[in-house]
């Protein structure tokens, strides 16, 4: 009961803070980070929990958005549709390529994906640009039906949508990382061979972690095609790869707050920087090489020891 | 204690990350002395030899080699200044010749006097050209130590040498060790006890992290009396 | 297929093939003896073609250009070598991994700040043809393929005639090994990264006058880069040249075939090597250290 409740607290905090974002801050600002988050959580899992480095999340992201749009854009009008196929497509291509993926060194898939955001974004520019318009993109946000409930086209209504997602993601995390799956995740990265050893395959085990990864990824990329009503193959830019790794190594690598706090932090940053100097590459090259030289724990990483401190001290009388 | 000490360690503590290995391990060594290290797997004894010679940090204690304090100074000046690790895993650099072994071997102190290798090991010199990973498990620990003698080291700490090795090849170790003796001391790792009671003046015992005994009495480690640590 | 368009289409390969070839050495020597996997090698190429650019510029010749290129892409290397990775050296390989895209990126911005950010064009330093089986080849061309050629035998020789370069090879195998024996590793790490860093802008003032010289060229050619060097093997300089005109070949041959095959082609071979062989053609099942 404690733990349950010493969670949900957890949670809450999380989530009151990007509310107060939501009225604080203008609205597409908070629906950029909530979306950016959810996208980070994938890759954030990935190195955190399994020590797999993806410099190739963007190929993920497009298979979601491209799925989403293409149904948004030929077929039907439902958003909601639309995100349920957008996360259909990134099991799918999980379970076609991760077997491939999941059985190389963690130094040659880091090589692999980015060499497949490459790809993907080759296929959606070039080879499928009779049915993706190549670099004019698809528009679609005409097509978008208004839903009962929340209505997905509204922004406001939009934002209180992403924040349940985000939040139903972020719980599913949470529920894995205490759970055996979890433990046996954190065993695959540090001693494989204990984990033969107890009977679990590792093969298994990280194709599932790279399965639910990158169907997260997937998902984020729906969201953003839903959210600005087109897509185009910019969104699989490999130059944008490093866009997920950097906002984890911001928020602190396997820590369940860090892509939150990375997202709000790397988008600010991004923002404030930009309204300066143009090009903002340097800025954020110097900070990812100076997180590895204080030691890779990130914003959250370094502030999670001291709250826990003053946490843990208040607490003390009652338990 | 005697005056001709080389090797002082005293209250060694090491640890890998959080897990402690050793405890408060003190160990001394005169010069010419051969001196084992016996006890069982996991014991520690290589992560003591492996401490000694800078590959790993201690969290305390003081490693002191003639008068120098060994702590915090690279592993490769350690080498440099006469104290070698032979390790236990018989890696020679397999993709390069004998010769280039010995090279290497050479290189870091400018001895390029093979002589005191061949003398010891006179099968090298046939070898010389060979790719040193086509060697034999003997002929590679031959390799290991002959290229270690190079730039003549006053210690030389030998982990395991005869595991997995034929019992011909051991004696010719044997009296490789007790030759080299007359120029070096020797710490010796060794499961063989046989070995250990022909060659050692005396044996420390490992167990668990600690030094448990220490034998120095001749009669004793001829009797074997180290079994029971194994 | 048109005899012609073939004999172009393989020199074509061959070019961008040495190319591809020179700058992944840097990448696979790294990797074999430091275990770092050094992105980075892609700004000294940048840095490599915009000082060839600037000192063309200023003395009118291109091979001073390639040359100051090489010298300032070996000294940017060697600093960057001192101040940041000697400090993360015994990190784990996906960090020193992010440290080094970190290091790209900055070196991109910093070079958008002193070139800008437009296509600077340098020209060829040799416009004359060569004529091979009646087909006309520019012989620029042919001299990048030559000039690749002799950086391999000379890296060869430098591997297995020099002392420093068996203690390389040595520390390839076990550096822990090279280590006892008293050698400074840190001494063969930055002699390797420095080696790495000239090669790496030797190859970006070779290809200067082919292409157009951008701030994003690094990432440009990073996918091919890593595809080289993963069906080469990390870490193994003869699995590099292998694949490197592999690589340049399927490339050029594909583009001739169907456009966009020429970027997807590789990948697919690449896949399919991984799965034969999950460490690349010549890579050996080497551990982390
Ligand atoms: N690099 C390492 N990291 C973590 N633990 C280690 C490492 N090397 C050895 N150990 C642990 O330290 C203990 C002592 O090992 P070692 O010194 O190799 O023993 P011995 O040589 O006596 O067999 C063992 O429990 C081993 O698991
Ligand atoms: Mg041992």
């Amino acid at each position: 009961m404690v733990k349950l409740f010493n969670w949900s607290r957890g949670i809450l905090l999380a989530f009151f803070c990007l509310l107060l974002v939501r009225v604080f801050l203008p609205l597409p600002f908070a629906i950029e980070i909530i979306i950016f988050a959810t996208y980070t959580m994938g890759c954030n899992f990935l190195l955190g929990r399994v020590g797999f480095i993806s410099f190739g999340q963007p190929a993920y992201l497009a298979v979601g958005a491209y799925a989403t749009s293409f149904y948004l854009f030929y077929f039907g009008t439902n958003p909601i549709i639309g995100i349920l196929l957008g996360i259909l497509a990134g099991v799918a291509v999980a379970l076609i390529i991760g077997p491939f993926f999941v059985r190389l060194r963690s130094d040659y898939f880091a090589l692999v994906n980015l060499a497949l955001a490459v790809i993907v974004f080759y296929l959606f520019e070039k080879v499928l640009a009779s049915i993706t318009h190549g670099d004019n993109g698809l528009w679609f946000l005409t097509n978008i039906a208004s839903t009962p409930g929340l209505d997905l086209g509204v922004p406001s209504d939009f934002f209180i949508f992403v924040f349940l997602v985000a939040f139903g993601v972020w719980v599913l995390y949470k529920y894995l990382d205490d759970s055996i799956f979890g433990a046996c995740c954190q065993a695959t990265k540090t001693n494989e061979d204990k984990v033969k050893f107890l009977g679990y395959s590792n093969f298994k085990i990280r194709f599932l972690a790279f399965i639910i990864a990158n169907t997260t990824t997937a998902l984020a990329g729906s969201l953003y095609a839903v959210y600005f009503g087109f897509v185009s193959p910019e969104i699989a830019s490999p130059s944008r790869a490093a866009d997920p790794v950097i906002v984890t190594l911001l928020g602190g690598v396997g820590t369940l707050y860090g892509p939150i706090v990375g997202a709000f932090a790397y988008t600010g940053m991004k923002d404030l920087i930009s309204g300066y100097i143009s090009n903002w590459e340097l800025f954020i090259g110097l900070l990812l090489v100076f997180i590895m030289l204080a030691g890779e724990k990130g914003i959250w990483g370094s502030l999670e020891p001291v709250l826990k401190r003053t946490f843990s001290k208040k607490g003390k009388p009652t338990t | 204690m005697p005056t001709d000490e080389i090797l002082a360690v005293e209250g060694l503590n090491v640890a890998y990350g959080e897990s402690k290995v050793l405890f408060d391990v003190s160990i001394h060594i005169n010069a010419n002395e051969i001196v084992s290290c016996v006890g069982r797997n996991g014991a520690g004894k290589s992560t003591l030899l492996r401490t000694i010679s800078g590959f790993v940090k201690p969290t305390s204690g003081t490693v002191m080699f003639a008068d120098t304090s060994l702590v915090g100074i690279k592993c490769y000046d350690i080498a440099r200044m006469g104290l070698k690790y032979i390790p236990q895993d018989k890696k020679v650099f397999s993709d390069l010749t004998v010769r280039e072994n010995l090279e290497l071997g050479s290189y870091a102190t400018q001895d390029y006097n093979w002589d005191k290798v061949t003398e010891y090991f006179p099968k090298l010199t046939l070898l010389m050209e060979r790719k040193a990973g086509y060697l034999s498990g003997g002929e590679r620990q031959m390799l290991m130590i002959g290229r270690a003698l190079l730039g003549d080291p006053k210690v030389l700490l030998v982990d395991e040498p005869t595991e997995g090795l034929a019992p011909s090849i051991v004696a010719q170790l044997q009296n490789v060790f007790l030759e080299l003796s007359k120029k070096a001391a020797l710490v010796i790792v060794e499961q063989n006890l046989s070995l250990v009671s022909a060659i050692s003046q005396r044996v420390y015992a490992v167990k668990e992290g600690r030094v448990v005994h220490e034998i120095s009495d001749e009669g004793e480690i001829k009797n074997n009396v180290c079994e029971k640590y194994l | 297929m048109d005899p012609q368009l073939l004999i172009s289409g393989v020199i074509f390969g061959l070019s961008i093939g040495s190319v591809f070839f020179l700058l992944s050495i840097g990448l696979s020597l790294c990797f074999g003896l430091m275990r770092i996997i050094s992105l980075d090698q892609l700004l000294y190429y940048a840095i490599g073609a915009y000082i060839t650019y600037t000192l063309y510029l200023v003395t009118g010749s291109v091979w001073i250009g390639v040359l100051g290129g090489m010298v300032i892409s070996g000294i940017v290397a060697f600093g960057v070598e001192r101040f940041i990775f000697l400090r993360i050296y015994e990190r784990d390989i996906t960090f020193t991994m992010i440290a080094s895209f970190g290091i790209l990126f900055a070196g991109v911005g910093a070079i958008k700040y002193i070139w800008g950010l437009a296509p600077l064009p340098v020209p060829s330093p040799i416009n004359a043809m060569a004529s091979i089986f009646g087909t006309e080849i520019p012989i620029y061309r042919l001299i990048v393929i030559v000039i690749s050629f002799l950086v391999y035998v000379s890296i060869w020789a430098f591997l297995n005639k020099t002392i420093t370069g068996k203690a390389i090879r040595a520390g390839i195998e076990n550096v822990e090994h090279v280590e006892g024996l008293g050698i400074n590793v840190y001494k063969l790490f930055t002699t390797t990264f420095i080696i790495s860093g000239v090669l790496s802008g030797l190859a970006g003032g070779l290809h200067a006058p082919l292409i157009m010289v951008d701030p994003q060229m690094g990432l440009e050619v990073l996918p091919f880069v890593f595809m080289v060097v993963i069906i080469g093997g990390l870490g193994s300089i003869k699995g590099t040249l292998v694949s490197a005109f592999i690589v340049g070949q399927v490339i050029s041959l594909g583009a001739i075939i169907y456009g966009p095959l020429a970027q997807m082609a590789p990948f697919a071979i690449m896949l399919l090597i991984l799965l034969i062989k999950p460490t690349g053609l010549y890579g050996s099942k080497m551990l982390k250290r």
